[in-house]
């Protein structure tokens, strides 16, 4: 963009603690995806520091970013994000190869059946529902057993129902875990089943 | 539907979806706009140069005067002209010298295309002249000055007249004219000929009225002339004036059109591409404005609209860029080229015109059109498939557009059959490849840990787009390896035809007691010679027992009865080959002949026919054992006919060779003249020379060409690997989400595409193989040689290529937050 510099985010202070769930809610273009992708390490801030277990994101180059977001983050996308040329079960396999991981297929497997996908491992995301997808999604988030959990509004390609019991897995397995999750969201009855609430507004903080 | 085609045009241009389609549109009007312009000034330009070789731009030629009232007429159609007349002639000086010299007589105004040049001393530094002698002057060939033992100032004798010299002949552009200029030359003025007395009706002279002018007034002198032509009334064009040049020339031409064909398939290729891209691109774009209640018929019509105003918009950047090129082209290698490049005409842009346009409906409207059906629910579900499959009908339309272009363009259909040969070859194996790609299931796990195991799953996943993107590197590296080969043995072929020692001077009239004393004085001057062949001159009068009919009677063409130049041998000439029959076995007695393939064909005659033949008075009946093909623009003595040595051995024969002479080494003719004063020599020496400088410029010419359908090659490479691009992106950015490190998902790109490029080269040198054997044996009428370098080459071009393009384009996806491009796309 051309022109004046635009200040996404400002003066955000915050703390979450170790397998606490926190929704991020607001309007549309309060900074809410922009927050969640700094505090993931998908995206680099122009100033401020994001630090995850001890680790701080900004002294990381891009490679060592890569590496700790395949040690200990998971994700689920708004758009699933599923590698189209892939199998379910091979797209939930893919964080545990990053990771090195013997097991795999074993673990990819488990989490599919965890997910009510286990009749489905190798059929393609082109042969799912959008719901089917995003349960797809949360077998990989979840199957690198990472320590934090990003959702970028989880829900906000499904119907109510659908999203209702995608959400319920999340949680679920979530408490199984013990991962913390870290959830966008404008839908404030999702946001009530977390344990914290950030309000965002215009960039600010402006309720936790 | 209020939305405009310009302004969506406008917004998209903003936007930049727009600019990949217009660069392949500018880029590929430009490249065949610039080639056609570039061949068209050039041809024009070479064809100048080849008139050079006539003196004039058309010749009549006849053994008698030419009517004045031809010469009034063309110059009533503007066009200009000159008359020359050739006979031999003694020339004499003081009362002792005389030498039987070639005599050349001319009007003012001659020549009218090319130079002549003289000196003011013999063997003087050469200096162009504004015309020929003036009238009561002569200038003699340096030679003659020594065997003539005169000086500049000094009178010589022709017939009746004596003459001044003036100065030294040097060249003359139709000095080519062939057998007639015997002997030493001297140029005089054609008003002069009345006073010599030596021209009488029935003396062995040549008349040429020569024309020169405009095309148009050419054409229309030329349709107005044919049918007055008698017979023994020749008119000579280019091809008849040289056939050297006109084989050379021919072939430089069947080139540059090849070139020009290729670059219409690689432009089409590449706005197929584009355009793909674009359409795939562009279906959220329609998904939205289905949604908000656009029809598929008013999508159709805007995106259509949309194309004719690209398409005027890239024709018209793409026709000035096309000149451009050239023009650089001109302008930074012009000094290479002797020629001054003609003007190129309307025909460029027209041609320009007519491939963006065809380009623009066959390959780039079926994917756009497509996206008036594209579904609005994609509105609602991203993820539905994006990427609307081509169908058969689409790579059916591309071919037709293809075919038509370059039939268009090259107007030849073989040479179109031959590019369209390769590409067939190089789909239906493309196709193989993805067959096995596709139906080798899912051998190769997949196994993100390994940078190897990923690029091998990722091309197996992609099975099908792969398989399309190889067939099209393929195509591109292809072309570019038929291009290359077809110009290297082109330029080889020519540099082998006439090679620094290509003999250039002739010896007739060598009596059977002169040979050794010949053979001996050229080898004491070390003079390379080729061998020493008899001659006999005899006419064929019948074949298999029926009288041939005079030429009076049946004209110049068809079968009549022939003389030629018979010799003998035990063993097939050099250079000959056999086409027919067989050769007879050394010593034979038997009255066999051997004859030149056209020969036969004109006499109608073939292997076991029998010819009745007259050599000198008596006849003698032979059968046709063989019939051969020889090279004429080898500039090697060839015979149309040649016997067994023990069947001509009761006829006087003569000997004639050939040698060559540097131009520093002249002198030594001189020396040979005066040993030898009954022998011909015949100097080809400064239209071998002419020759070699054509051929040189038309190998500049090539390699120019060359150069520009490199840069159209690789511009379909890149936008080959720019149609994968963002898929690979996409896929790249989950991957680096989740966690994949820079070096990994690199590596694995870089495999991949150099896997694509080590198929992609394999296929293409494939079907390189096959079109360069079809292009030389069928189009170009050269011999196919192989090239083991070609394997190699088209491998590790294809590798390197395809590696290095594919991991630039992908570069992006290390070089930016995974974020970033997850969103873009």
């Amino acid at each position: 963009m051309a022109g004046r510099e635009l200040e996404i985010l400002k003066g955000i202070n915050l703390e979450i603690k170790s397998g606490e769930s926190v929704a991020v809610v607001g309007a549309s273009g309060s900074g809410k995806s922009t927050l969640l992708g700094l505090l993931a390490g998908l995206d680099e801030a122009s100033g401020g520091r994001v630090i995850i277990g001890g680790t701080e994101l900004g002294q990381l180059d891009e490679d060592g970013r890569a590496a700790f977001r395949a040690e200990n983050v998971g994700f689920v996308f708004q758009s699933f994000q599923l590698l189209p040329a892939l199998t379910a079960l091979e797209n939930v396999m893919l964080p545990l190869e990053l990771k090195g991981q013997q097991d795999a297929r074993a673990q990819a497997g488990y989490f599919l059946e965890r997910v009510g996908l286990g009749s489905r491992l190798d059929h393609y995301p082109r042969q799912m529902s959008g719901g089917e997808q995003q349960r797809v999604a949360i077998a990989r988030a979840f199957a690198s057993r990472p320590e934090i959990l990003f959702a970028d509004e989880p829900t906000g390609n499904l119907d109510a129902s659908t999203g209702a019991h995608v959400i319920d897995l999340l949680f679920e397995l979530n408490r199984e875990h013990g991962t913390t999750l870290v959830l966008v969201t404008h839908d404030l009855k999702l946001a009530d089943r977390c344990e914290r609430r950030l309000q965002l507004e215009g960039g600010a903080l402006v309720a936790q | 539907m209020s939305m405009t085609a310009t302004r969506m045009l406008a917004r998209d241009w903003r936007g930049g979806e727009l600019g990949i389609l217009v660069a392949a549109l500018v880029l590929a009007v430009a490249v065949v706009t610039g080639i056609s312009a570039f061949t068209t000034r050039l041809q024009s330009a070479l064809e100048q140069e080849s008139h050079r070789f006539l003196a004039a731009d058309l010749v009549v030629r006849s053994g008698r005067d030419i009517p004045a009232q031809w010469a009034g007429r063309a110059e009533s159609l503007s066009l200009s002209t000159a008359r020359t007349l050739s006979f031999p002639s003694m020339v004499y000086a003081g009362d002792e010298a005389m030498v039987l010299a070639s005599v050349k007589a001319v009007s003012g105004g001659y020549p009218l295309r090319g130079e002549l040049t003289f000196s003011e001393q013999p063997f003087g530094p050469a200096r162009p002249a504004a015309g020929g002698p003036a009238p009561g002057t002569v200038w003699l060939d340096s030679r003659l000055f020594a065997l003539l033992d005169v000086a500049i100032g000094d009178r010589v004798g022709i017939g009746e007249a004596t003459f001044e010299v003036v100065a030294a002949a040097r060249t003359e552009p139709d000095q080519a004219a062939g057998f007639y200029s015997m002997g030493p030359r001297v140029l005089m003025h054609y008003d002069d000929i009345p006073a010599t007395g030596v021209v009488q009706p029935g003396s062995r002279v040549e008349y040429r009225q020569l024309y020169a002018g405009e095309p148009a007034a050419r054409e229309a002198f030329e349709a107005w002339l044919k049918p007055r032509l008698e017979s023994g009334q020749r008119l000579l064009d280019v091809e008849q004036g040289q056939p050297g040049i006109g084989g050379a020339l021919d072939r430089a031409e069947r080139f540059l059109l090849l070139a020009g064909s290729l670059a219409v398939v690689l432009a089409g290729v590449a706005i197929a591409l584009a355009a793909r891209r674009f359409s795939e691109r562009h279906t959220d774009y329609v998904a939205i404005m289905k949604s908000l209640g656009a029809s598929s018929g008013a999508i159709n019509r805007l995106y259509g609209k949309s194309l004719l105003i690209l398409g005027l918009v890239a024709t018209g950047l793409g026709c000035v860029a096309g000149w451009g090129i050239q023009s650089v082209f001109f302008s930074l290698f012009g000094d290479q080229l002797p020629v001054t490049p003609g003007p190129a005409g309307p025909r460029p842009y027209a041609v320009g015109f007519a491939t963006a346009f065809t380009c623009l409906l066959c390959f780039a409207w079926p994917p756009l059109r497509r996206l008036g059906q594209a579904s609005p629910l994609r509105v609602l579900r991203r993820d539905m498939p994006r990427e609307s499959r081509r169908t058969l009908g689409d790579y059916l339309l591309g071919l037709v557009a293809v075919t038509a272009l370059m039939w268009w363009y090259s107007g030849d259909w073989r040479l179109t059959g031959a590019v369209l040969l390769g590409l067939a070859i190089t789909i239906v194996l493309g196709m193989g490849l993805a067959l096995t790609l596709l139906r080798g299931g899912r051998l190769v796990g997949m196994s993100a840990g390994s940078i190897w195991r990923l690029a091998l799953a990722g091309l197996q996943r992609r099975g099908a787009a792969n398989a399309l993107q190889v067939v099209i590197f393929a195509m591109a590296i292809m072309l570019l390896l038929v291009l290359v080969l077809v110009r290297t043995s082109l330029i080889r072929e020519w540099q082998a035809q006439l090679p620094a020692d290509t003999p250039n001077h002739f010896m007739l009239n060598i009596a059977p007691q002169e040979v050794q004393d010949v053979e001996q004085m050229l080898r004491a001057n070390s003079v390379p010679s080729e061998a020493i062949y008899p001659m006999i001159r005899g006419r064929v009068m019948s074949v298999n027992g029926v009288d041939l009919p005079t030429r009076e009677d049946a004209g110049e063409e068809g079968p009549r009865q022939r003389g030629a130049n018979f010799t003998w041998s035990d063993t097939v000439p050099a250079g000959n080959k056999l086409v027919a029959g067989q050769w007879w076995s050394a010593g034979t007695g038997e009255a066999l002949v051997s004859l030149e393939e056209e020969f036969a064909e004109r006499l109608g005659a073939t292997v076991g026919d029998r010819l009745g033949l007259l050599v000198g008075a008596r006849p003698l009946e032979v059968t046709v054992a063989s019939v051969r093909k020889l090279d004429w623009q080898s500039f090697q003595p060839n015979f149309f006919m040649v016997f067994p040595p023990r069947v001509l051995a009761d006829f006087q024969a003569t000997f004639m060779t050939s040698f060559h002479l540097d131009p520093t080494e002249k002198p030594f003719l001189n020396e040979f003249i005066r040993r030898f004063p009954t022998i011909t020599v015949i100097e080809m020496d400064v239209v071998v020379e002419q020759v070699r400088a054509i051929v040189d410029q038309v190998s500049a010419a090539i390699e120019l060409v060359l150069a520009v359908i490199l840069a159209a090659g690789s511009l379909v490479l890149v936008a080959g690997v720019q149609a994968s691009v963002d898929a690979r992106m996409h896929e790249s950015s989950i991957l680096r989400a989740l966690g994949a490190r820079r070096n990994l998902i690199l590596g694995g790109l870089a495999i991949e595409f150099a896997a694509l490029g080590l198929f992609a080269g394999l296929l293409a040198t494939v079907a390189a193989e096959f079109s360069v054997y079809v292009l030389q044996v069928w189009v170009m009428d050269m011999r196919y040689v192989p090239s083991p370098w070609l394997w190699p080459t088209g491998i590790v071009l294809g590798v390197v290529l395809i590696a290095g393009l594919g991991v630039y384009s992908c570069r992006k996806v290390v070089a930016s937050p995974p974020l970033a491009v997850l969103r873009e796309l």
